[in-house]
C-alpha cells in the first residue's frame, strides 16, 4: 500500500495532491491496476519495431494502459524519461498570448478551487490519458473506445471516415479516428472551455483542437503524441510526446475510481450514515 | 458536516433526479448529426420491443420474459414493419457476433418487480421485469421490505442515479439508453458493453478467467467475469457494492449480492436478457429478472457524450466552502 501511495503522491506533486492521495485511500482495489504498469516499462522504443496485428491489418492497440501520470501535475514542467513532454516549441513552455498567461496564473493560485478534476468532471483531452488512472483501448475495424478508470470515462472514437459534429460543445469533444500507416490519428473538435490540461492550470479554450497519434513503439509502449490547436488561447501551434505503458499483469483489470462518490461520503442506504428521517421522527 | 452534507445534497440532488427522469425522456433526441431523430416506428405505447431510440417502454410494459418468449422475428412494436431477422451474426471463431448498438426492453426502471400505482414516489402499476417468483415480486426478507419503503418514500435523495454514479447490475443493463457491444479481438477475449446513460461500461473478460477481487473490495458494478456456453454469454459478477439500486422505487441489495446474467442471442436484432440475483442477507431466496435487448434500427446511430456531474454547480459550492475551511455546520442553508 505504501509503494501506491508515493506513486500517487508523486504523481500529484504540484496539483491536486492532497485530494488525490485521500482518494487513493479508498481504492484499495486500485492496486491491482496501478502497482506494474510502469516497474514493467520496456525501454524498446525504436522506429523499426514491428507490432502485433489484428485481422484487418492494422497494429494491435488493444489493452490497458497509463499514461506517465507525473504530467497531469504540470505538463510544462514534465519530464518522462530525461525528456520534456513538451517537444515543440522547444523550449517546453506552452506559448499563451499575452492576454491569456494571466489566467493561467490565476488558474494555478485557485488551483484546488478551479481544477474541474477536483470536482471529478471529465478531466478532457489529452489530459485523460495521463491521468493517474489507466485505460483500455478496445480496437474494432469501424470503432475504438477508450474506457477510462477515471469517472469511468468514455471515448467514443468512430473510425469509419465520418465528419466531425457541428455546433457542439463537449467536455471531450467529439473525435474521429483514422490510420496514417501503423499510426492512429484521432482528430477531436467540439470541446467546451472548461477542462484543463493538467493539476497546474494551464487550459484552452472552446477553439480548441487536438490531432492525437498513437504508435507503437515496442512490446509494451505506444508514442503518444497531440498537436494542439487553439489561436484564441494560443500564439502558435505546439505538441506533447510521451510514452503510453502497457500493463501486462496477467489479472490486470480495470476498476473503479469513482471520484464523487469519495467527495459525497457513505450514505443513509448503506446504513453507515445516520438516517436523518428516522431523527426527525424522534 | 453531516448536516452541513444534507443541506447542500438535498437541494441538489432534488434537481439531478429530476434532470435524470427529464433525461430519460428527452435523450433519444439528442443525437449526432448523421444521426436524424428516429422516426416514430408505429410503436404502440406499451411496447417492450422499441429497436429505433424512439421513447421506450411505458413502466407498465413487461419484457416477455427470458423463457424464449417474444424472440424469433426481432421487429419493433406492433405496427412496425415486420422485416425478418436474419440469424444470428457469426465472427471468424464461431462465436456470436453481437456488435452493434441495443436497446433494453422491459418495463423495470421504475419499479424492477410487480407493483401496484405508488403516487407517493410515482411510481405506476406495472409488471415490472422478475419472472421469477412467479409473482413478480422481489422475495424481501420482512426488515428489508419495510426498508424498501422506508427508502423509497423517505430517501428518493439516495438514488444512485441521482448521484452520478457508475450504475449496479442488472439496472445498468436496464438504462434507458442505447448501449454499444464490441469484441475487440485478443488473446484474452472480451465482451466490452459501453453505455451513453452515465457513460457506463463493463468489460467483460471472456476467457475464463476467475474472480480474484477479494471480497472485502466493493464496486459499484461489481467484477463481472464471462464466458460463452454454446452461443449463450453467461456474466458472473461479484464484489458489488451495497449503493445502488434496481430502480427509482428503491428496490436494493446488500454488498453480498450475486448476479449471473445470461445473454442469449436468437437472431441478428435480439438478445434474451435473464439476471438470477441472490443475495441471502436480503431476500429469502434468489430470484429472477428478465427482459429483451434489441438491436437499435436508427442508421448511422451513435452514443454521445452523457455528461451527469459535470456542471453541477453546488457541487463546487460545496468544494469550494470546504476548501476555504468553512465550518459546514455554519453554512447558509439553501
Amino acid at each position: 500500500m505504501r509503494a501506491i501511495l508515493s506513486f500517487w503522491g508523486a504523481a500529484s506533486f504540484r496539483g491536486a495532491a492532497s485530494f488525490y492521495c485521500a482518494a487513493s485511500f479508498r481504492g484499495a482495489a486500485l492496486a491491482v491496476t496501478l502497482a506494474l504498469p510502469w516497474a514493467l516499462s520496456a525501454q524498446t522504443k525504436s522506429k523499426t519495431y514491428e507490432p502485433s496485428r489484428l485481422s484487418d491489418g492494422k497494429p494491435d492497440l488493444n489493452g490497458i494502459w497509463n499514461g506517465p501520470p507525473v504530467v497531469n501535475g504540470d505538463l510544462q514542467g514534465a519530464k518522462v524519461n530525461g525528456k520534456r513532454v513538451i517537444v515543440d516549441p522547444a523550449n517546453g513552455k506552452i506559448p499563451y498570448l499575452p492576454a491569456t498567461a494571466a489566467q493561467v496564473k490565476k488558474n494555478f493560485a485557485e488551483r484546488k478551487q478551479l481544477d474541474p478534476v477536483n470536482h471529478c468532471f471529465m478531466p478532457g483531452v489529452p489530459r485523460l490519458m495521463y491521468m493517474p488512472d489507466p485505460f483500455m483501448i478496445v480496437q474494432t475495424p469501424g470503432f475504438v473506445g477508450i474506457l477510462s478508470q477515471f469517472m469511468h470515462e468514455v471515448r467514443n472514437i468512430p473510425v469509419d471516415g465520418s465528419k466531425h459534429l457541428e455546433n457542439i460543445d463537449l467536455w471531450q469533444g467529439d473525435s474521429r479516428g483514422s490510420w496514417d500507416g501503423d499510426t492512429f490519428v484521432v482528430d477531436t473538435t467540439d470541446f467546451n472551455d472548461k477542462t484543463w490540461f493538467d493539476a497546474a492550470g494551464n487550459y484552452h479554450s472552446d477553439e480548441l483542437h487536438v490531432v492525437e497519434r498513437f504508435t507503437r513503439s515496442g512490446p509494451t509502449t505506444i508514442t503518444y503524441e497531440a498537436a494542439i490547436s487553439d489561436p484564441k488561447t494560443f500564439s502558435r501551434d505546439w505538441k506533447i510526446s510521451l510514452p503510453l505503458t502497457l500493463n501486462t499483469a496477467k489479472d490486470a483489470q480495470i476498476l473503479e475510481n469513482e471520484c464523487n462518490y469519495k467527495m459525497e461520503g457513505p450514505t443513509v442506504t448503506e446504513g453507515t450514515r445516520p438516517d436523518p428521517h428516522r431523527e426527525a421522527k424522534n | 458536516m453531516r448536516k452541513r452534507f444534507l443541506e447542500c445534497s438535498a437541494g441538489v440532488l432534488a434537481a439531478a433526479g429530476a434532470a435524470v427522469v427529464i433525461w430519460t425522456w428527452a435523450a433519444p433526441q439528442v443525437k449526432g448529426q448523421d444521426a436524424p431523430p428516429a422516426p416514430p416506428q408505429g410503436g404502440a405505447p406499451q411496447s417492450i420491443t422499441p429497436q429505433n431510440g424512439a421513447p421506450q417502454a411505458a413502466p407498465e410494459g413487461r419484457g416477455p420474459g427470458g423463457g424464449g418468449k417474444g424472440g424469433g422475428k426481432g421487429r419493433g412494436g406492433k405496427g412496425a414493419p415486420a422485416v425478418p431477422a436474419g440469424p444470428v451474426r457469426r465472427l471468424p471463431d464461431g462465436k456470436p457476433d453481437i456488435q452493434g448498438y441495443w436497446n433494453a426492453g422491459g418495463g423495470g426502471l421504475f419499479s424492477i418487480e410487480a407493483t401496484d400505482a405508488r403516487k407517493k414516489i410515482g411510481v405506476n402499476a406495472g409488471k415490472g421485469v422478475v419472472v421469477d417468483p412467479p409473482d413478480g415480486k422481489i422475495p424481501y426478507q420482512p426488515w428489508a421490505r419495510e426498508k424498501e419503503i422506508d427508502l423509497s418514500e423517505n430517501h428518493t435523495i439516495e438514488e444512485s442515479d441521482a448521484h452520478c454514479y457508475t450504475s449496479g447490475i442488472p439496472h445498468m443493463v436496464e438504462a434507458q439508453s442505447s448501449f454499444q457491444i464490441l469484441q475487440p479481438e485478443g488473446t484474452a477475449g472480451y465482451v466490452v458493453m459501453i453505455w451513453e446513460y452515465m457513460h457506463n461500461y463493463r468489460i467483460i473478460p471472456t476467457d475464463g478467467r476467475p474472480h480474484v477481487l477479494p471480497s472485502t473490495v466493493h464496486l459499484f458494478a461489481g467484477d463481472p467475469k464471462g464466458h460463452w456456453e454454446g452461443d449463450v454469454l453467461v456474466v458472473d459478477d461479484t464484489n458489488q457494492n451495497a449503493r445502488t439500486w434496481f430502480d427509482i422505487a428503491a428496490n436494493f441489495h446488500s454488498d453480498q449480492i450475486h448476479v449471473v446474467e445470461r445473454f442469449t442471442p436468437r437472431n441478428e436484432n435480439q438478445i434474451g436478457y435473464e439476471a438470477s440475483i441472490d443475495d441471502p442477507k436480503v431476500y429469502t431466496r434468489p430470484w429472477k429478472a428478465a427482459f429483451n435487448i434489441n438491436r437499435n434500427m436508427t442508421p448511422g446511430y451513435r452514443n454521445m457524450e452523457f455528461s451527469c456531474w459535470e456542471g453541477e454547480h453546488d457541487v463546487t459550492e460545496k468544494y469550494t466552502l470546504e476548501s476555504q475551511g468553512a465550518d459546514p455546520s455554519h453554512l447558509p442553508k439553501k
